[in-house]
């Protein structure tokens, strides 16, 4: 496939699998690769909430916060992620180890409350198993 | 289940036996119309694009689903693949289209991996000169939206776009383009096969206050008793919510599942998700639909970018029992107004929830008045 006929938000995506996030730099290689300008790339990236700008903590933890997850009592899993983590929602650990957002609905709902790390998705969160999720990221990484 | 039947490239290979007008006349005569919300018949969608003279044609299978409580595309992209990348390389021969898209939503990129295998897998068996490219979508609802897909895959915000021209006639770099859903598309060769195809069957997300969440399959027009006693609800339930769109209404155990019945005018049942609501408050509901709306809003039209900020926070005014019975009208007036004045699906719905709730649930607004 030719340079032309790249789908620019592959682009952008596979700039994002490197580093966890888009720098400024990642912007201008591709605008100049790819003959867009950078404005519109940036417009892009601004636009999509699972594209991120500035860099991201090594797990990237998104929380479904739709109906069936909130009737499933998702809104405990987010009390207690920020309680865990000392972080409120949309912040990542000064130490870089966890960033937490909450998102739109993942498709899980039969499976609710749900999240995903780092793109997978984890279900029928209880306290009790995100707690043990955590601390089995925080084992892996001491 | 219907949708899980495999055709195994029998469909595509009937189908360039018979010729692309004898497919459009089976897929017509047998019913098969879009799954994806507007049920607009198949075989009349590829017939406009077919019509329309040009020298290259796109076809884009929309994985981008995003409603809230909706989860059977994914459901098919694992259990039953082949036969949606069969339905898309027939509608490449049908339209003789050389480059394909899956617009796959960026919350199921873990399927992408396998997905990308059943692609080259099928590719290879079915000898079709014809490219299926996968889209990584990122996190944005109205991507799923047919003007707003194709100006991502184009490299744009996706921002939804005026209409007409509709994509059929002129869509990704201004050629004809067919968008199908992952339903849909999975539907073309079981349609084509099978003489005992029946095209009322639909899939149904179930989720909420209910002990057997998950995918199913029923005919259109089944009572709402038979999916009750399917899925077993935990407790007395209060409401339904059809998706977030769709809006919040009693459950009616007598109530027939159609196209056209239960939800009249103010809402939509479009890919028949339902999310059943046991004893809770239903302004609470609303919060987090509404939350939904806010975030999910592209910024392109002021009544939805601005208003759906405002209802969510006439909304938590009614929570704190803050709110005035003025509130409770301004409420009701926002959102008709919003949905009168905005572009896309999303704004046009972004009200119903709040609509239908205040029609039936009344009560639990009063509840918020000071």
């Amino acid at each position: 496939m030719s340079d032309k006929e790249k789908i620019i938000l592959n682009v952008l995506q596979e700039a994002q699998d490197k580093k966890g996030y888009i720098s400024e730099n990642s912007l201008k290689e591709i605008s100049l690769k790819y003959n867009v300008p950078i404005s519109r790339l940036y417009g892009i990236v601004t636009f999509h909430t699972m594209l991120k700008t500035e860099k991201q903590g090594k797990h990237v933890i998104e929380l479904c916060g739709s109906p069936s997850c909130v009737l499933n009592k998702s809104r405990e899993i987010e009390k207690f992620l920020e309680k865990e983590l000392e972080i409120e929602i949309g912040e990542t650990t000064k130490n870089k180890m966890f960033s937490v957002y909450k998102t739109s609905c993942i498709g899980c709902c039969d499976e609710a409350p749900a999240m995903l790390i780092n793109g997978k998705p984890y279900t029928k969160l209880t306290i009790k198993y995100v707690k043990q999720l955590i601390n089995e990221l925080k084992n892996a990484n001491s | 289940m219907q949708i899980l039947r495999e055709t195994n490239l029998e469909g595509l290979k009937l189908a360039r036996e018979i010729g692309r007008e004898k497919v459009l006349e089976i897929l017509s005569k047998k019913g098969l119309v879009g799954r994806g919300g507007a049920g607009f018949p198949v075989a009349k969608k590829w017939g406009l694009s077919l019509n329309t003279k040009a020298k290259e044609r796109y076809v884009i299978c929309n994985a981008d689903e995003g409603e809230p409580g909706t989860f059977k595309d994914k459901f098919i992209l694992k259990n039953n693949p082949e036969t949606m990348i069969e339905g898309i390389l027939i509608a490449a021969y049908v339209l003789n289209a050389k480059r394909c898209f899956i617009y796959l939503r960026g919350e199921y990129d873990y399927l992408r991996g396998e997905l990308e295998e059943k692609i080259k897998e099928v590719l290879e068996k079915s000898k079709m000169k014809a490219s299926i490219e996968i889209v990584r979508g990122a996190g944005a609802y109205i991507c799923g939206e047919e003007t707003a897909i194709i100006q991502s895959i184009m490299g744009y915000r996706g921002q939804a776009m005026y209409k007409p021209p509709f994509p059929v006639i002129k869509g990704l770099w201004g050629k004809p383009t067919v968008l199908n859903n992952v339903e849909t598309l999975t539907n073309v060769p079981q349609a084509l096969l099978y003489d005992d195809w029946n095209s009322d069957y639909r899939l149904f997300s179930i989720s909420g206050d209910v002990e057997h969440p998950g995918v199913y399959e029923w005919k259109l027009g089944v009572k709402m008793s038979t999916i009750l006693n399917t899925v077993k609800p935990k407790g007395k339930l209060k409401a339904m919510s059809f998706g977030c769109f769709g809006g919040i209404m009693p459950v009616d155990k007598n109530s027939e599942i159609t196209t056209e019945s239960v939800c009249k005018e103010n809402c939509n049942h479009g890919a028949f998700s339902i999310i059943f609501i046991g004893n809770r408050n239903i302004v609470d509901i609303c919060i987090s639909i509404a939350k939904f709306y806010t975030y999910e809003s592209c910024g392109k039209c002021t009544p939805c970018r601005e208003g759906t900020i405002r209802l969510l926070n006439l909304l938590k005014k009614v929570k704190k029992c803050e709110a005035t019975k003025q509130d409770l009208d301004t409420l009701k007036e926002f959102a008709e107004h919003i949905q009168e004045t905005s572009l896309c699906g999303l704004g046009q719905s972004c009200g119903n929830h709040i609509l239908t709730s205040l029609e039936h649930f009344k009560k639990d607004y009063e509840a918020g008045l000071k």
